[in-house]
């Protein structure tokens, strides 16, 4: 899988925008999305949040978790413990990547938000690359990772599973 | 066509339709596409983008696009136009006085008489309103047609179209701010209307900057922010030394006479009474110590004043987004203008217009440095031609104008082969010119210029600039000149830029049509 596809998916989340503009209830494959009204606050789909954006057709409205507290709070939280924490949101990644490109006049302090979940990231991808150091040399056959995200698992899937297996092939070459 | 209401009478009409957009090649036009660009990205409207160089390029880009031309949109500088009922009376007036005549001839005889009198005196009274009504008529075109000189800029008239509509942005205030710094840095409008419309962009940034700060919610250091400054009139300092900057701009050679050897030590003694040590000066702008940078606006205005140096600040904006990039509006329009006309030899003219137009949006920097440094060649270039122009007395008085000829081993002469440089050498070289003369009816003398344009098919370009002054209108009346002399002496020329004072002309023929231009205008 590729990280643009990780992506892709994580365009699916919904957020909440202010329309300017007025439309009836349209009927998409995905879901039906509400009728939108001029100032009153709507969920609807990234990738819609993005392209209205763009339009300037709307505004949008940061996530709950996207606030300098919280954030620190749980960057200070994944630095204490050794396995992973409970994350914001299963793509707060790229939805950080995506939002903050976009839209950043609409969030404040956008610069800290950037840096926290930067933190947040890097921690999390030490403690991922700690764990998988002690998996192999110490040849365990089962690991169980709680609070993962998709795009974490992506960035260490191919190396890891391309590793095990030369692994195998030369342990199974020397016996 | 004329258009009284932009919103209504535009671009309603075209949303829902496919538009052609057809551009000058001028900066003033190339921000204001940019703002029409975006606004049809907004609404998901299909174009086409075509520049074109001139009237016959217009022409054949309309016959090309033909079948689905209904409305034509050309951007340019607009032209001051008179009121419509002045030049076409409409046609039922016409219809009117024959009518009326008619009818006088099945009028009962009985009445005749009288009614005959009174018939005539009116017939004579609509005659006579109608011989001065032609009178004034070719009073007013002919006034149209002598002078030609520019009104507002094409980008303000579009960022005002999207304010209407409210999806006006920084980016598209920061481009109208470029399209109006380009009318003011190539000498296309008054010190007033300049004056006048940075008031009116002052109170746009205004509103934009007060809409999204708050002393707890500040903004990400990446987005634009565009500020008033009332900033020093020296080209490109900020990206250059401060030496360079001083020793090439426009106002501040003329005044120092820096051709002259005279001249550099005044610069000399000008920089020592700032107390700026020469090895700050020669250095990169950014690489100076803190403390000169501070306080160097005032310091500078100070001691320019004892020069004689006025008006060394100038009001303008600048804009700044990200740690690094911190631009000028005219060190925009020096970079878009340099990528524009660069004159390289792979680079088609469409290229040229595709990268001065990237090198506007912020996503594409890399683009605006290399401008840049163009820019510093060609103002290098601009600089040394006026100083060898002036000290070889390559300015010659014709009579009712001087004269200059840029001979073909002049270095870096195929940058003046372009008409924005060679307009730009021309101004700077009759400023500096009215500067080193003693001859004080050569001060108010108009300037021609003529440089190599295509050295395989022998033409050259031909430039006409109004006398230097004070107070000028910035009316240009060599366009009409050089159509007439062409014509008295069928030189072969061509008339093809929007700019009608610039012209292409054959080099056998330049004498007989300078020899034409002088009995013309004395």
């Amino acid at each position: 899988m590729d990280a643009s596809e990780v992506e892709f998916l994580a365009e699916k989340e919904m957020v909440k925008i202010i329309p300017n503009f007025s439309l009836d209830k349209v009927f998409l494959i995905g879901g039906d999305l509400g009728p939108f009204n001029p100032g009153l606050p709507i969920d609807v789909p990234v990738w819609l949040a993005l392209n209205l954006k763009q339009r300037q057709k709307c505004r949008i409205i940061p996530p709950e978790w996207m606030d300098v507290e919280k954030l620190e709070e749980m960057r200070d939280l994944e630095r204490k413990e050794d396995m992973f924490t409970p994350v914001p949101s299963p793509y707060y990644m790229e939805l950080t990547k995506l939002l903050l490109n976009h839209a950043s006049d609409n969030i404040p302090k956008a610069d800290e938000i950037r840096t926290l979940v930067k933190d947040i990231w890097d921690t999390r991808i030490a403690k991922l690359r700690l764990s998988a150091d002690s998996f192999i040399s110490q040849q365990e056959a089962y690991a169980k990772l709680d609070n993962l995200t998709l795009m974490e698992i992506n960035t260490i899937r191919a190396f890891l599973l391309d590793t095990l297996n030369c692994m195998y092939k030369l342990r199974s070459n020397l016996q | 066509m004329f258009i009284a209401d932009i919103r209504k009478d535009f671009y309603e009409v075209v949303a829902n339709q496919r538009v052609v957009l057809l551009v000058a090649p001028d900066i003033d036009a190339l921000c204001a596409c940019k703002i029409l660009q975006a606004l049809f990205h907004c609404d998901q409207i299909q174009y086409t983008l075509v520049p074109v160089t001139g009237w016959q390029d217009l022409g054949t880009a309309f016959l090309e696009h033909k079948e689905q031309i209904k409305l034509l949109i050309k951007q340019d500088d607009d032209l001051s136009v008179p009121s419509y009922d002045d030049i076409f009376r409409d046609e039922d007036e016409e219809g009117e006085d024959s009518g009326n005549e008619s009818d006088e001839g099945s009028e009962p005889s009985g009445k005749r008489r009288r009614f005959d009198e009174g018939a005539v005196e009116r017939r004579i009274e609509r005659q006579r309103a109608k011989r001065e009504w032609e009178a004034r008529r070719r009073e007013i075109l002919f006034d149209y047609e002598q002078y030609e000189y520019h009104g507002t800029s094409a980008a303000m008239m579009f960022f005002e179209l999207a304010w209407v509509l409210t999806k006006d942005t920084k980016d598209m205030l920061w481009w109208a701010i470029i399209g109006l710094t380009d009318q003011w840095v190539h000498d296309k409008i008054t010190n007033m209307k300049y004056v006048t419309d940075i008031a009116t962009m002052q109170r746009h940034v205004s509103r934009h900057n007060h809409r999204n700060e708050d002393e707890e919610n500040s903004l990400s250091i990446d987005c634009m922010r565009i500020s008033f400054e009332y900033d020093l009139r020296l080209t490109l300092y900020q990206h250059w030394s401060l030496y360079e900057s001083i020793y090439n701009s426009c106002y501040t050679s003329c005044s120092f006479k820096l051709w002259t050897l005279n001249g550099q030590k005044k610069l000399q003694e000008f920089l020592a009474d700032m107390g700026l040590p020469l090895k700050q000066v020669r250095q990169k702008f950014n690489s100076m110590d803190m403390s000169i940078k501070e306080n160097l606006r005032d310091v500078i205005e100070e001691s320019s004043n004892k020069y004689g140096m006025k008006d060394i600040r100038i009001q303008t904006f600048g804009v700044h987004f990200g740690f690094k990039n911190r631009f000028l509006a005219s060190d925009m329009v020096h970079a878009t203008a340099a990528l524009l006309e660069s004159a390289e030899k792979d680079d088609s003219e469409t290229d040229n217009f595709i990268k001065a137009l990237d090198a506007l949006s912020r996503s594409n920097i890399d683009r605006l440095h290399s401008g840049i440094a163009l820019a510093k060649k060609k103002l290098i270039a601009i600089q040394q031609t006026v100083a060898s122009c002036i000290c070889t007395n390559l300015i010659l008085s014709q009579g009712p104008f001087l004269y200059c000829y840029l001979m073909e081993g002049t270095p870096d002469v195929k940058l003046f082969s372009k008409p924005m440089a060679l307009t730009l050498l021309c101004k700077y070289l009759l400023k500096a010119f009215v500067h080193s003369t003693r001859n004080k009816r050569c001060k108010l003398l108009p300037l021609v210029m003529a440089a190599p344009k295509d050295v395989e098919k022998g033409t050259v370009i031909v430039v006409g600039i109004p006398p230097e002054s004070e107070t000028s209108d910035k009316k240009n009346f060599f366009g009409r000149a050089f159509e007439k002399a062409a014509e008295s002496t069928s030189s072969r020329t061509l008339h093809d830029h929007f700019d009608t004072s610039i012209i292409e002309l054959k080099t056998e023929d330049r004498s007989k049509f300078l020899d034409a231009l002088i009995t013309l205008l004395s």
